[in-house]
């Protein structure tokens, strides 16, 4: 752990470099620029927004195209964050095979680098807020907070599928497609409430009602989304027993799939 | 205390490719029910490699393709880990193993610079401080700001070395760069790797196929064939045995092949029917010896009688180092060609080849300078020592000038 942290440390700069080549060659030669970064939250916003207007979602007190994009927010950065830092690795062959450093500075550059989009969009955030006289509360010091758990759930994910997409490519191509499936299962379209409502209010789904409500929370956006709309949004104090299932999953995922990608790591230039 | 430490280093390597997922699970399935799965056949790239470098000495790592070079380095960078035996390196290492690897085409020179440090492990504020070194080493002022994908790949390179040696690191591992950029940029480079040896005492692994610079720059030189070390000591040395050893395998390749190798260009006038070399008894031989005479003999087939031409033989080292051109046009008026079979002598007076293997080319031109007929690598042939010459070699050498010394103390 310490090794890790040191590492981290010492090649600060050296990930720094990395992330502001990615944000710089990402929109070098576009026009547009790092504008781009907030298309995909905000079209999805939009097509939600028009979705709900046939189906009705109960947003609570809170306006669904604020609140949905919030939860984009965070979803768009998990999203992208974990399908770039699995391809993160292969993507950066021929460094691997020409030049060593601590390996993991790839998928971790690669989520770093998501921070940059994550920090644009918050400014449309806040502006949605305005735009809807939304002010936030005092709990918004949580935020940075989410923001690390959310990192460490993409890391989770990024480290044993870049170790792995060196193996089987697969990987690589089937992440992005899961993740949107799982997206369905995260209170991005729909409000957390909605799920607790259906499954511990009315238990739909009769005695298993409850292992299901948890099984759900086991997916650490869940909680996650819904406290940063508690704090964002609703001026409510975080509710960590939402949070806890997903986080108790992430703490024993990350050191393994950790440790797994440096199993792995002394055979990624042979094997690439 | 060395260094560098390699001790007992294997590395294998699998062939063929990767299972898909289908064989793999049937693999472990097997496996799991005891049964044996058929093993990909392994590759030694370094079979059983030991050795140490003390800080400061210049090692440079010769052998043929495949010899296990590139693969040492990548153990010694950390960039790959080997199969058994331990590599112990303590000191911080600048790889230049392929210049540029981490080059980004739509980046300008000067956000390469400072990626291509920070990759290589240079902390920002020394980039900042070396900044105009690099760049005026690569000779770049007026391109620093334009994307590296607009460069020619020869700017590319010069950069790309000037970022690698500016780094302030223990040990320097270079991988066949100084091969590259035009002669003027390679004389720079060369110039700047000796004040890295000489003035900064760092310590050099160099590997390249460019033996002459290797012996230039190198004061040790470890020769691998096949993953393993043969030879492991002094620069002139070593090569000299890689020397033998390439020449004595072209030579068998050459004899085992019984037909000329080489390329020859005609226009159809002239064909050559033989060639032959004969030594001072008057015998065909693919030997001679050192200082004794001996004729090349060639046998042309002429399509139509040409007139005035003009005739070279000449000899070449196997990696075409041209030696000599023997020509016929100070005997102008005397040397032509009838028609049909002709045999063209030329007799040498105490051949001054050193002890090596060497080839014939052969050349006819008409008397406006066209090229009737080329030939390199026609013969390959290897000059013996002269038996009872006194001393041995010491120095490598192509050919040997009579000479005669006198020593004579300065009176007073």
């Amino acid at each position: 752990m310490l090794t890790v942290a040191k590492n981290l440390y010492d090649y600060r700069e050296l990930m720094m470099t990395l992330a502001w080549k990615n944000v710089a060659l990402r929109y070098k030669q576009a026009y547009l620029g790092i504008a781009w970064a907030i298309v995909k939250p905000l079209m999805l916003m939009l097509i939600f927004t028009l979705v709900r207007s046939f189906v009705g979602i109960d947003s609570g007190s809170v306006p669904y195209p604020v609140l949905t994009f919030a939860a984009l927010l965070l979803w768009t950065f998990f999203q992208e964050a974990a399908s770039e830092g699995v391809t993160s690795v292969v993507g950066n062959t021929t460094l691997i095979r020409k030049i060593y450093f601590p390996r993991e500075i790839f998928p971790i550059t690669s989520v770093l680098t998501k921070l940059v989009e994550l920090g644009i969009n918050f400014l449309i955030v806040a502006a949605l807020m305005a735009w809807y006289g939304i002010l936030p509360s005092i709990y918004v010091i949580w935020v940075p907070v989410f923001i690390a758990y959310a990192i460490l759930a993409a890391l989770t994910i990024a480290f044993v599928g870049s170790a792995i997409n060196v193996y089987y490519r697969d990987v690589g191509n089937a992440l992005p497609v899961l993740l949107s499936l799982v997206m369905y299962a995260s209170p991005v379209i729909y409000p957390l409430q909605l799920v607790k409502d259906k499954l511990v209010t009315q238990q739909a789904a009769g005695e298993w009602s409850n292992l299901y409500y948890q099984l759900y929370l086991l997916n650490p956006l869940a909680g996650l989304i819904d406290n940063f709309q508690n704090v964002m949004l609703r001026g409510l104090p975080p509710d960590f027993t939402t949070m806890l299932p997903g986080f108790v999953l992430v703490l024993c995922l990350l050191p393994l799939s950790y440790l797994y990608f440096k199993r792995a790591e002394s055979y990624f230039a042979d094997v690439i | 205390m060395p260094i560098i430490q390699v001790e007992n280093v294997t590395k294998e390597y699998n062939l063929g490719a990767l299972h898909g997922l289908k064989q793999t699970l049937l693999d472990t399935g097997a496996r799991l029910v005891g049964k044996k799965t058929p093993q990909r056949p392994l590759f030694k790239a370094l079979d059983d490699v030991s050795f140490s470098i003390e800080p400061g000495e210049v090692v440079g790592i010769i052998g043929h393709n495949g010899a296990g070079k590139s693969t040492l380095l990548k153990m010694l960078a950390k960039i790959s880990t080997p199969t058994r035996g331990s590599v112990k390196v303590s000191g911080r290492i600048a790889p230049l193993i392929e210049v540029g690897a981490g080059f980004v085409p739509d980046f300008t020179g000067r956000e390469n610079v400072y990626l291509n440090g920070a990759i290589l492990g240079m902390p920002r504020r020394e980039i900042d401080k070396k900044f105009e070194e690099i760049v005026d080493f690569a000779e770049m002022e007026e391109f620093i700001d334009t994307p590296v994908k607009r460069y020619i790949s020869g700017m590319q390179v010069k950069l790309a070395f000037a970022v690698a040696t500016s780094i302030e690191s223990e040990i320097l591992i270079i991988d066949e760069v100084l091969a590259v950029g035009d002669l003027a940029f390679q004389r720079k480079c060369f110039d700047r790797m000796e004040d890295i040896i000489k003035r900064q005492g760092r310590t050099v692994l160099l590997v390249s196929h460019n033996i002459r610079q290797v012996v230039r720059i190198c004061g040790r030189t470890i020769l691998m064939n096949h993953g393993k070390i043969i030879a492991d000591g002094p620069s002139a040395e070593t090569c000299d045995k890689f020397y033998t050893q390439s020449n004595e395998t072209i030579l068998r390749q050459a004899q085992a092949s019984h037909k000329s190798r080489g390329e020859v260009l005609t226009s159809g006038e002239v064909e050559l029917v033989s060639l032959s070399l004969i030594n001072n008894h008057g015998s065909v031989v693919d030997t001679v010896t050192s200082g004794d005479d001996c004729t090349i003999r060639c046998t042309f087939d002429v399509k139509k009688p040409l007139k005035n031409v003009d005739v070279v033989y000449g000899f070449h080292t196997t990696d075409f180092v041209y030696i000599s051109a023997m020509g016929t046009s100070d005997i102008a008026g005397e040397s032509s060609l009838q028609q049909g079979r002709v045999t063209v002598d030329c007799s040498i007076k105490n051949l001054p080849l050193a002890p090596g293997v060497y080839a014939i080319r052969v050349g006819v031109f008409d008397n406006l300078l066209t090229k009737i007929f080329y030939g390199e690598n026609l013969k390959v042939f290897s000059v013996s020592q002269r038996d009872g010459s006194h001393g041995k070699v010491i120095l490598h050498s192509l050919i040997n000038i009579p000479s005669a010394w006198n020593f004579s103390p300065e009176e007073g």
